[in-house]
């Protein structure tokens, strides 16, 4: 064979399997595609997450649980099926979700129950109206909210954050839950336990508590702060940030333990 | 009648239709080949002679607009494979590859801030064959870096730049440049992490010089930081002004060795005795048609067949960062590999080495002076904006400075030691400028950065997620020989049912590496009173979060220390094999 047929017959040779190639990767192209579209999902999604712990868990609470008196829960039943017809919107859960988040919003539907930040009771996010974030983290956080819907129409069981574990059999223990699931942790710093950062750190509290207001023992002044935060407002903090409702919303129960935890942070 | 219409519209008697037929479509197939017949193109897929006088296949080459490029012939000699390795024809091939591919991507890319890396993404998961064209361009455009500098070595040392090919390797050099300057502008296009500070550190480079570096800073970035003018400025010079550069620069670089001096004789060939056999031989015309264009079509062939190749067992991915985040800067920031070598440079300080090795010479005198040069020496400056482009100067420069006139290497002994020196240096100085070399990160943060480095997987990323069992691990505490004794998944639940892991190998692993870094940490006296932890909730119904702690007390100052960092692990994250 002179070279120039063998080169031809090399070249042919090759540019078939390369259109073998072609062919077995565009078989595979749609089941690549759908993975891809399912993994840069499940991407956006701890995106989203992490936005969401530095942004927002100080209103909506460590686990977008809500806070009673600041902001609402965001993955409960009423968020996924009755809150769109509430607010009259027209479009998609998702795109309500990036509309309210870019533009914050100004005063509250539900003043009442949440009052966010007063006003603005939820700030702006959006870059472009002089917030923090950029789109795609305000789509991302979507999408990580977006991602509890099962959970909220009770077709997947959530654990709570099992920080630190707790011991359900003592009141110490059951308090600490407490603390997590009504919203302390959103405003105040645990060591180990919580990183809010609205509230004083409450590391120690059980060792100052007693110094407070002359008169109240340690027990006495943490029950005060809980039931009636203004009574006495520690230094550097404003009055009234912290919810006055606890009271209503917990139980005596619940209550009594809460207090015997925080009397544990020596 | 019927004969008057005959001969108005020229047809020609019946018995000639055929022979008229077949001459109207040999004319067109001359007009369309630029001179070959249908005999004649015949004759060159079965590389037989010409069949016709004077040669027709050298006619394409006066005729063919596109041709022009190509030579008539090459002697035999030019052609071996052991000259040229056909490095410049590579490089002009992966050239081709990335037009074709890129202006396919141009269709979906978006060169705004926005939405840049959400198009990219896009052509990932939404685009039929969009990550093969994305990792084509991308293999393309790295293979084009390093075919153009193999190129440059080879017609460095066969000496081919001499006598009256110094205007070639001129444009070569500028070839080189162009290369270079269409690489790094792609490299900010996906503007992901990687991309958004790779660039930032370049173009910060030029804000060190003199008068001007502040004003050529803002003129690349389009204003004080990389944002959507930046964007658009390095779009659209990598679209459209260097690749019309690049082609402008390889026409004349082709036409140069092609037409004006052909490639250059093998220097055995041309500076020593030879036989007049080999000599005949040696200058045996290799004609382009068909021998030099069957060699081509077959070396594309081969060029395609590689790459595909390459790509279909996942020998190369193009990297997709964390969108660009201007307010976050990563903790390694990574050169493309290829301007390692300049990242090498800019950690040289000359001006502490003279100082370094003059001082201690005015101290042994006793002289009451210390030379401060580094007041006076910017050495980012130095090191960013006088060496390379001096560097590249000299480059230029090779064929004026080097004036021996033999391209035998035993005769030129000198160039070839340079030569090899010089690759020993641009890989030393690559070494260098790897992130790992001479930065450091405090211990906590580098020990939980090596499980989970900021971009890419990592081992606590690769954790399946199934193994991802809710606890708080304090390290130091005995777990026996797994963390979750109670956990069993199948890993592959639609294949084989039959494979259960049983515990959770992968967290383990990672639990036991922690622990065995901290431990050596303290141990080392890094971490003093050490209290680490990690810790694994669930935080979704699919998704978990992991956080490892570190609580030190910090030796120096005697200070408490906390460093965590949490990640959040989706099930259906893409987990690599
Ligand atoms: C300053 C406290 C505050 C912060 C921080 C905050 N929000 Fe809000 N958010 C609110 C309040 C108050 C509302 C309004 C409730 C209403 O109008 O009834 C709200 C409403 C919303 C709503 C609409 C809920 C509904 O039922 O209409 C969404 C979604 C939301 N926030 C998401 C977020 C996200 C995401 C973040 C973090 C980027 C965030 N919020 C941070 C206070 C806050
Ligand atoms: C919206 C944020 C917020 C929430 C939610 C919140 N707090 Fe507070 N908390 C504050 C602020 C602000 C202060 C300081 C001002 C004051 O004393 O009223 C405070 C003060 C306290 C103090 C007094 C600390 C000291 O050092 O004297 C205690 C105790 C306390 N909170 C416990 C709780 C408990 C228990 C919960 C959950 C039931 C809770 N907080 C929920 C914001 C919050
Ligand atoms: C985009 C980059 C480049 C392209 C596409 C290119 C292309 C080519 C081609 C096709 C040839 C014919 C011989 C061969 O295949 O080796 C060639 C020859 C040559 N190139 Fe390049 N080249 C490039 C860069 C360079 C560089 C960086 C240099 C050196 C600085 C250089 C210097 C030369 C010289 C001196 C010749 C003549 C070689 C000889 O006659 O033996 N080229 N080039």
């Amino acid at each position: 064979m002179k070279r120039v047929q063998l080169e031809i017959v090399l070249g042919t040779i090759l540019v078939l399997l390369s259109a073998a190639i072609v062919i077995i990767l565009g078989a595979r192209e749609p089941q690549r595609l759908a993975d891809y579209e399912v993994q840069q999902r499940a991407e956006l999604i701890e995106f989203g997450a992490s936005v969401f712990v530095t942004n927002c868990t100080r209103c909506h609470g460590t686990q977008a649980q809500g806070i009673t008196g600041v902001a609402p829960s965001l993955r409960d039943e009423n968020f996924f099926t009755r809150r769109l017809a509430e607010v009259g919107w027209q479009g998609s859960l998702e795109d309500y979700i990036v509309s309210v988040v870019t533009t914050g919003r100004q005063i509250s539907t539900r003043p009442e129950l949440y009052a966010g930040g007063g006003i603005p009771a939820m700030p702006t996010w959006s870059e472009k109206f002089g917030g923090p974030l950029r789109d795609d983290q305000i789509r991302a956080v979507a999408a990580f909210i977006m991602n509890f819907e099962p959970y909220a129409l009770g077709q997947v069981a959530t654990l709570e954050p099992l920080l630190p574990p707790v011991d359900e059999s003592t009141p110490e223990g059951r308090g600490q839950a407490v603390f997590v699931q009504a919203g302390c942790a959103a405003c105040h710093t645990i060591s180990g336990i919580s990183t809010g950062n609205i509230g004083p750190v409450l590391d120690g509290l059980a060792s100052r508590a007693g110094d407070r207001v002359s008169g109240l023992t340690a027990e006495e002044y943490i029950r005060q702060s809980i039931l009636d935060p203004s009574a006495y407002v520690v230094e550097g903090f404003a009055d009234g940030i912290m919810p006055q409702t606890f009271g209503d919303t917990l139980t005596d129960e619940q209550i009594n333990d809460l207090v015997a935890f925080l009397l544990t942070l020596q | 009648m019927l004969n008057v219409l005959r001969r108005r519209l020229n047809i020609p008697p019946r018995d000639q239709w055929r022979a008229t037929i077949a001459k109207i479509i040999d004319d067109r197939v001359r007009i369309i080949t630029a001179g070959l017949s249908i005999r004649e193109l015949r004759a060159v897929m079965r590389g037989d002679p010409p069949t016709e006088k004077p040669n027709p296949r050298y006619k394409v080459i006066t005729t063919s607009f596109i041709a022009h490029l190509r030579p008539r012939y090459y002697p035999q000699a030019a052609t071996w494979f052991t000259h040229t390795y056909r490095l410049g024809f590579f490089t002009t091939f992966l050239f081709i590859v990335e037009v074709i591919t890129g202006v396919i991507l141009m269709v979906y890319y978006i060169p705004f801030p926005d939405q840049a890396y959400e198009s990219i993404k896009a052509i990932e998961s939404n685009v039929f064959f969009g990550e093969l064209l994305r990792d084509l361009h991308r293999l393309g455009a790295e293979g084009m870096v390093i075919f153009s500098w193999l190129h440059l070595l080879r017609t460095y040392f066969t000496g081919s730049y001499k006598g009256p090919r110094t205007f070639t390797w001129l444009t070569g050099v500028i070839l080189l440049l162009i290369t270079a300057w269409l690489s790094f502008t792609g490299y900010l296009l996906p503007w992901d992490q990687l991309a958004y500070w790779a660039v930032t550190v370049g173009t910060s480079i030029t804000e060190s010089g003199p008068v001007v570096g502040p004003a050529l800073n803002l003129l690349m970035r389009g204003a004080p930081d990389i944002g959507t003018g930046g964007l658009l400025r390095f779009y659209l010079q990598h679209v459209i002004l260097f690749p019309l550069l690049a082609i402008l620069f390889i026409s004349i670089h082709y036409y140069k060795v092609s037409r004006e001096h052909s490639i250059s004789l093998p220097a055995l060939v041309e500076e020593t005795q030879r036989t007049p056999d080999q000599k005949k031989e040696d200058n045996r015309r290799i004609d382009l048609i068909p021998d030099l264009l069957s060699h081509e079509v077959f070396l594309v062939s081969l060029g395609i067949f590689i790459m595909l190749a390459i790509l279909f067992f996942r020998g190369f991915a193009s990297p997709l960062e964390t969108h660009a985040n201007p307010q976050q800067t990563p903790l390694d920031t990574k050169a493309p590999w290829y301007f390692w070598w300049l990242q090498g440079l800019l950690k040289i300080d000359p001006a502490a080495i003279i100082e370094n090795l003059v001082n201690p010479v005015f101290e042994t005198f006793g002289l009451g002076f210390r030379l401060e040069l580094s007041k006076l020496l910017n050495s980012k400056f130095i090191m960013g904006l006088i060496v390379p482009p001096a560097l590249v100067l000299t480059l230029m420069a090779i064929p004026y400075i080097d004036r021996n006139p033999s391209r035998l290497a035993r005769k030129r002994p000198f160039a070839i030691m340079w030569g090899v020196a010089w690759v020993f240096i641009v890989i030393a100085l690559s070494f260098m400028g790897t992130p790992q070399f001479g930065i450091e990160t405090p211990p906590a943060t580098r020990i939980i950065q090596d499980l989970a480095p900021e971009e890419g997987e990592g081992a606590l990323r690769a954790i399946p997620y199934e193994e991802l069992q809710q606890g708080i691990y304090v390290v130091g505490e005995d777990y026996g020989p797994d963390l979750c004794p109670t956990l069993a998944y199948q890993p592959d639940p639609e294949g084989d049912v039959n494979n259960v892991v049983v515990g959770c190998p992968n967290l383990t692993a990672v639990f036991r590496e922690f622990s065995e870094k901290l431990f050596a940490a303290e141990a080392d006296g890094l971490l003093p009173d050490l209290n680490a932890s990690l810790i694994v909730e669930q935080f979704q119904f699919n998704l978990a979060r992991v956080t490892p702690h570190v609580e030190w007390t910090d030796p120096e100052t005697g200070d408490a220390k906390t460093y965590e960092h949490t990640y959040f692990l989706h099930q259906d994250r893409p987990r690599e094999e």
